[in-house]
């Protein structure tokens, strides 16, 4: 079929658009046609479109540069994404993909109509203007805000489909070029698992598009890679090297995590573009992206090319040109040699060729439309007028700089070669290993060699193979040396016109010369101040200009400039690839559907999902009272300490003493920090000489078994073992003045107060399964706690609801039991305790066992004892008894002047059904505290509420029902 | 802005740590108390530590009535800062929201809101029906895995340029004739007979008899050269920024049951950050479980973010005492003072340290504003707990 795009040129060889199919999208609004194969920057260049979006601080027109996906230039929005690159993005029927930053068109862009970019937004100007008058700064702030950021979020996006794969291999390449290759097949041949990664969506990495070689090399490479022991990972970037050799890498929605024990950085090197008159024009490419463009799509560049170079490659590029049929206006080269082979070609074509010439400015409005060159001198600076060249693209090939980041990140140190204007690593770090270009190897059999030793190498740091001889590596050096330099660092005179280091953000090299007048003299402070290399690219583009620039301008070296920190991702990931699934777990208790199904309203605690009621919480409250009730309390820590160490851990973790408790006894227990500040509460047993069985708070368990561990691991954990029950075991709460009636239907074991008296754990059958009993009480009735293990769960409770039937068993949620343990007056770590409360302020000193040898926090215990706490958790009552404060309102003392001096606060609050009042816990000063009656005032919505204080139990405070 | 001098043999002031707490001091000393023979010493640039690593929140809706006292006038003091410093510092109060998912984290945020607005601070518990308006991209329904209850609604609180803050008083601090040394760093502190002399650095020793330490971060590693042992622990905190979008997210919004918190710059980036991590270590690496983490708890709350990017992760150093509140003002070394344990709450204190600071450093006393922040309190059990406030930097 024939192509109906004029710059679609016949087909190429190695290319890798499907010319026999089309397809179509739409790009700002209109339909265009494209190849399966191409990328959206591919097929808009075929359609002779120049401009992809707007910059974003001056909205000046942008297009194609890299088609590397380096830059932020061809950045497009693609449905409900945002920041696109555009020249990576494979073009898909239908797709939807619109320029970005642009207001209200493309082609009419207000803010860059509005010229703001030339006089009014130099560097830092955001820093020295909007000050005054200082009302008006929010309007000014508004506005800014308005012309900020890229792409547009979509808030219809899913949270889509991500997941993670872990990956683990001796040696992992990263860059599938023929370094890379070359080191794999080494690696592997010495008997190494490797694993290869290659951003492209085939192997061969500049061999698939440069012509540097004939396409047999890159053939030969990948059926040797076929045949040998490596695992290909294409289509895949290496974002990040962390701690250890834990390397991040990601394939579409896949977020690979890779181990490896050596790791070759064969990651090539990036083209940079260099400083001239509007050097953002669309219609300026770097030379390779004109080769991709060429060789992978058949896609021409422009009408007429200037091809601008330093090196071979652009000698290499021109000659593609023309063998493309493409006019070229000229060859302009800024070394005086003229030795390429293809250069009589060239000439021979007609072809302008000028050397000792560099390119000093491009014209145009909105695309280019002619290149200025100048005769240079040995320094670089242009000799004579100029000459104007018309021409519609302008390729250039003038450098590179080698991809070290990753390298940079994973701990190598950059060292800037003079020489050769690039950057190096040196030294780098044990078992990692730098090949090919980015290692400074040019020539296509330097890099095939320089990757080969690196994968012998990193076999040998394996101890799978001996490393090479010294000769050999000596060799190399020498290969290495000998390369042509490949890179100009040479910066052209202004001419009046912007001329951006950092495209990401319009930072020009008159800014980068401000910002350093002004003092940002360290590149670290000039990139925060100037945003060079703070956007997209993350200085990809960027960052060695504004190097070069910037020790220009100090009149120091590069080194001694030294660069800014390199930072994972090197590529920009999707929040939802580093998410993976969404999978937050979710711990409920063997009988969660009962409660679903029996109506209970659930809340979250902690990791758990527990029923706060069944639809009347009074009535639970009530029936706990008067006949009984079982609350499903699964979550408790349930933590099991065995070993005659257990004792002595128990005495060092609590505050309480534990030596002393006899087998089968209970004691309520607090555990504080080294501040003596309560961590967590919960009762302990004794089940056994050796064993030890105890519960802490639902919200705190995690926190306590981590706690716990901490101090088995640091040094307390002799002879003793601590298994965490808390899953193990269900627990229940059987309360109420009916509770033994209804457990003695289910167990033999004597219930009798005598047999079985407050604070003892016994383990007997419950409706024939194997619990732990506890008779303990937090609602202040008599009550039994039943553990069972957990797959009995739902029969054990389902027996306690059958046998309660005829005494009025009914199930109660966490908010009954709040009421229940506030008439009890007993206290909730957590709500009613906070970071600074100790357990003397907290009403618990008689737990506290100073004449311990040694305990957690007893050192700060034993300072509060001297003066007492200042303050003090209370019982209070309101004088007006309807009256309920909410838990969190302030404690107050009024002021003569008015004011309102905080005093203290509440930390529980409920009307008591039982007592028909308004109660709660508080904290007070100690001297109001300690005084029961004394009166004292909560500020509530503006209002002065009167409270009094009352110690003890509000309910039963004898205690007789308890232990009953 | 500020000026590369010689560096003398002898100050009358020397401050460890050119951040915007060290440079604050030195910028009021200058400027309200006339003492300019003062050295801020920094290892490396200016704003290298935490001034430059923190997500640039400012807010004063802490727990405790000292804390909400304090940072209330640093929120004072922000306000009117870009005059102050003729350097717009883009102070931007866009709100601050703490989302509450547990009953539990209502009740702290109503004892927050009480706490605040006795303290005459802006702050109150607003619910689903008022939070839909504030911040129509939260998904307020029952669906998520920890629904939103509440939210503590901070209208003051917002987000800064915290490079800003930074230059605008090391500017006012030269401009005044204070001495900013870059690339200088402090390898000991000199004390004889229970008094601090002068400090070592890797520029040769340099004399003063008083010295402050505003190295959060490294602050218990400086006490330790001067001899004091200080109850600070280290840990690395972490956070990351995403590519510019198009400004959508206006307030800044909080959730400690997800460990998250975002907003989005004046320049369209989201920055986020989570929890310290969770071991001590000086290490300044990135890591990948931190991202991973961060990552799925913020499509937690906006799950809509999938195809938003993250281009670039960093870490800094934290110091935690145990009650998370500063050490501020004298120690038992004389001449010797602090202003460190900045946990996670250092930068948007910054002014008001520097004036508090400054004050302390001219009148030999310790301001009324930091006395409950004085080293002697754990000695004497009278702490100061803000964890509940700390945000989710615990």
């Amino acid at each position: 079929m024939s192509d109906p795009t004029p710059t679609r040129l016949p087909e190429r060889p190695g290319e890798i658009i499907d010319r026999t199919r089309q397809v179509s999208f739409t790009f700002n609004g209109e339909i265009y046609p494209a190849h399966p194969g191409d990328t959206i920057a591919s097929a808009l260049s075929a359609a002779g479109v120049r401009t992809f979006s707007r910059s974003f601080k001056y909205h000046r027109p942008r297009g194609l540069l890299c088609g590397a996906g380096h830059c932020p230039n061809c950045l497009v929005q693609v449905g409900d994404e945002p920041n696109v690159r555009s020249c990576q993005r494979a073009v898909e029927q239908d797709m939807d993909v619109n320029p970005q930053n642009a207001w209200p068109s493309l082609d009419q862009d207000v803010m860059s109509l509005a010229g703001l970019g030339d006089r009014f937004m130099p560097v830092g100007f955001y820093y020295k203007t909007f000050m005054k008058p200082s009302q008006l700064w929010p309007h000014y702030e508004q506005a800014l805000r308005n012309a900020a950021g890229l792409g547009v979020v979509d808030q219809g996006t899913p949270w889509g489909a991500y997941d993670k794969q872990y990956l683990h291999g001796d040696v992992a390449v990263i860059g599938g070029g023929p370094s890379g290759i070359s080191a794999a097949l080494e690696a592997a041949e010495a008997g190494a698992n490797v694993l290869l990664f290659d951003n492209g969506p085939q192997l061969g990495g500049h061999l698939r598009w440069r012509s540097d070689s004939d396409d047999t090399s890159r053939k030969d490479l990948l059926e040797k890679v076929q045949s040998a022991r490596i695992e290909v990972y294409t289509d895949t970037d290496v974002l990040g090297w962390y701690q250890d050799n834990w390397l991040a890498a990601v394939r579409g929605d896949r977020l690979f995590k890779a181990r490896a024990k050596a790791i070759v950085f064969a990651t090539g090197t990036i083209e940079v573009p260099t400083l001239f008159d509007n050097n953002d024009l669309p219609g300026i490419l770097l030379g390779s992206a004109v080769q991709r463009l060429l060789n992978l799509y058949g896609v021409a560049p422009g009408r007429r090319v200037v091809v601008v170079t330093a090196n071979r490659h652009g000698w290499d590029l021109a000659a593609d040109l023309l063998a493309a049929g493409v006019e070229l206006a000229a060859i302009v080269d800024e070394r005086r040699t003229r030795d390429h082979p293809a250069s009589v070609d060239l000439a021979a074509a007609g072809v302008p060729i000028y050397n000792g010439s560099a390119l000093t400015g491009a014209r145009g409005r909105k695309a280019v439309s002619a290149a200025v060159i100048s005769e240079i001198d040995d320094s670089g600076n242009p000799i004579g007028p100029g000459r104007v060249l018309s021409c519609d693209t302008i390729a250039l090939s003038t450098g590179w700089e080698p991809a070290l980041d990753l390298l940079y990140t994973a701990g190598g140190k950059s060292v800037y070669q003079e020489n050769r204007a690039e950057m190096s690593v040196d030294p780098v770090p044990d078992g990692l290993y730098v090949a090919g270009s980015a290692n400074g190897a040019d020539l296509l059999q330097a890099r095939v060699e320089d990757g080969r030793v690196a994968g012998r190498l990193a076999a040998a740091h394996l101890e799978l193979t001996e490393p090479p001889p010294q000769q050999e590596l000596d060799k190399l050096a020498l290969e290495l040396s000998k390369e042509e330099r490949r890179t100009s660092d040479r910066i052209s005179a202004p001419d009046g016109k912007k001329r951006f280091v950092c495209f990401c953000e319009d930072v020009t090299d008159v800014d980068v010369d401000t910002a350093i007048a002004e003092g940002y003299d360290s590149v670290e402070l000039l990139k925060r101040y100037s945003t060079i290399s703070m956007g997209p690219c993350q200085g990809k583009m960027c960052s060695v200009n504004a190097l070069r620039l910037c020790s220009r301008i100090k009149g120091q070296s590069v080194q001694e400039t030294g660069r800014t920190t390199s930072r994972p991702p090197t590529t920009p990931v999707y929040l939802g690839v580093l998410a993976g699934q969404n999978m937050e777990p979710v711990q409920v208790s063997s009988i969660h559907d009962w409660h679903l199904d029996r109506g209970a309203s659930m809340m979250v605690a902690g990791l758990w999902l527990r029923p706060e009621h069944y639809g009347d919480a009074t009535a639970e409250v009530n029936n706990v009272r008067n006949r009984v009730g079982l609350i499903d309390v699964s979550p408790l820590g349930k933590f099991q300490l065995t070993g005659p160490g257990a004792p002595d851990l128990l005495e060092r973790l609590y505050i309480n003493q534990w030596r002393n408790l006899r087998k089968g006894r209970v004691r309520y227990g607090v555990m504080c920090n080294d501040e003596g500040v309560v961590l967590d509460d919960g009762v302990c047993a004794r089940v056994d000489d050796d064993t030890w069985y105890l519960s802490t708070t639902s919200t705190g368990a995690g926190t306590a078994f981590q706690w716990i561990q901490w101090w088995l691991q640091s040094g307390w954990g002799g002879n003793v073992h601590l298994t965490d029950m808390t899953e193990i075991y269900s627990a229940f709460n059987l309360a109420g003045p009916h509770s033994r009636e209804v457990l003695r239907k289910l167990t033999k074991r004597d219930l009798g107060n005598k047999a079985f008296p407050y604070m003892r754990i016994r383990r007997t059958r419950v409706a024939g399964v194997s619990c732990r009993v506890w008779r303990i009480g937090f609602t202040g009735e008599l009550s039994y706690e039943i553990h069972v293990p957990s797959s009995a769960g739902l029969h054990v409770w389902e027996a306690l609801m059958e046998a309660g039937g005829e005494f009025g068993i009914a199930p109660f949620g966490v908010e009954a039991q709040r009421v229940l343990r506030l008439e009890k007056g007993h206290l909730i770590v957590g709500q009613d305790t906070d970071a600074m409360s100790d357990p003397l302020g907290a009403d618990m000193a008689w737990a506290v066992k100073l004449e311990k040898p040694d305990f957690l926090g007893k050192r700060s215990l034993e300072r509060i004892s001297v003066d007492g706490p200042h303050q003090r958790l209370v019982g209070f009552e309101m004088t007006r008894k309807h009256i309920v404060p909410e838990e969190g309102l302030q404690i107050v003392k009024p002021q003569e002047n008015g004011k309102l001096n905080i005093i203290g606060w509440i930390s529980s609050s409920r009307f008591s059904p039982t007592l028909k009042k308004s109660i709660g816990l508080c904290w007070l000063p100690s001297d109001i505290g300690s005084e029961p009656g004394a009166t004292f005032t909560i500020y509530q919505d503006g209002r002065l509420e009167e409270a009094r204080v009352h110690h003890g139990p509000f309910f039963d405070p004898g205690g007789e029902r308890l232990k009953s | 802005m500020w000026h590369d001098r010689p560096l003398k043999d002898g100050y009358d002031v020397v401050i460890i740590g050119g951040g915007a707490h060290g440079l604050a001091c030195a910028h009021y000393l200058a400027k309200e108390h006339g003492v300019t023979d003062v050295a801020v010493l920094d290892k490396s640039y200016i704003g290298s530590g935490g001034s430059g690593r923190n997500t640039a929140i400012v807010r004063s809706n802490y727990l405790t009535p000292e804390g909400v006292r304090f940072y209330d006038e640093s929120v004072k003091l922000y306000e009117q800062l870009a005059a102050e410093l003729e350097f717009n510092v883009m102070f931007s109060q866009r709100g601050h929201l703490t989302l509450a998912h547990t009953d539990g984290a209502v009740r702290t945020m109503r004892r927050r809101a009480e706490v605040n607005r006795l303290q005459g601070v802006d702050s109150r518990l607003v619910f689903p029906d008022e939070l839909a308006h504030i911040c129509p991209q939260l998904d307020l329904s029952e669906h998520p895995r920890y629904p939103i209850m509440a939210a503590l609604y901070h209208p003051p609180g917002g987000i800064i340029r915290h490079d800003a803050v930074v230059w605008g008083f090391a500017n006012h601090a030269d401009r005044r004739g204070v001495h900013i040394h870059q690339q200088t760093e402090v390898t000991g502190v000199d004390v004889r007979d229970g008094k601090v002399r002068g400090v070592e650095t890797s520029r040769g020793y340099v004399a003063a008899e008083t010295v402050l330490n505003a190295t959060a971060g490294w602050g218990s590693t400086i006490a330790a050269m001067a001899g004091l042992e200080l109850p600070i622990a280290t840990a690395p905190l972490q956070a990351c920024v995403t590519e510019p979008l198009k400004p959508f997210l206006d307030v800044v919004v909080v959730s400690g049951s997800l460990h998250v918190y975002v907003s989005q710059s004046s320049r369209g980036e989201l920055v986020m950050g989570a929890s310290v991590d969770p071991f001590g270590s000086y290490s300044m690496n990135s890591s990948l479980d931190f991202v991973e983490g961060l990552a799925g708890h913020v499509l937690e709350l906006f799950p809509f973010l999938s195809k938003v990017r993250i281009l670039r992760q960093w870490a800094g150093l934290c110091e935690m005492p145990p009650d998370f509140s500063p050490l501020m003002g004298f120690t038992p070394v004389e001449g010797f003072l602090l202003d460190v344990g900045w946990g996670t709450y250092g930068f948007k204190a910054s002014p008001i340290c520097g004036k508090t600071m400054a004050e302390l450093i001219a009148t030999n006393t310790t301001p009324d504003l930091i006395y409950p922040f004085r080293l002697s309190r754990f000695a004497e059990f009278d702490l100061v707990g803000e964890k509940g406030a700390a945000s989710v930097g615990h």
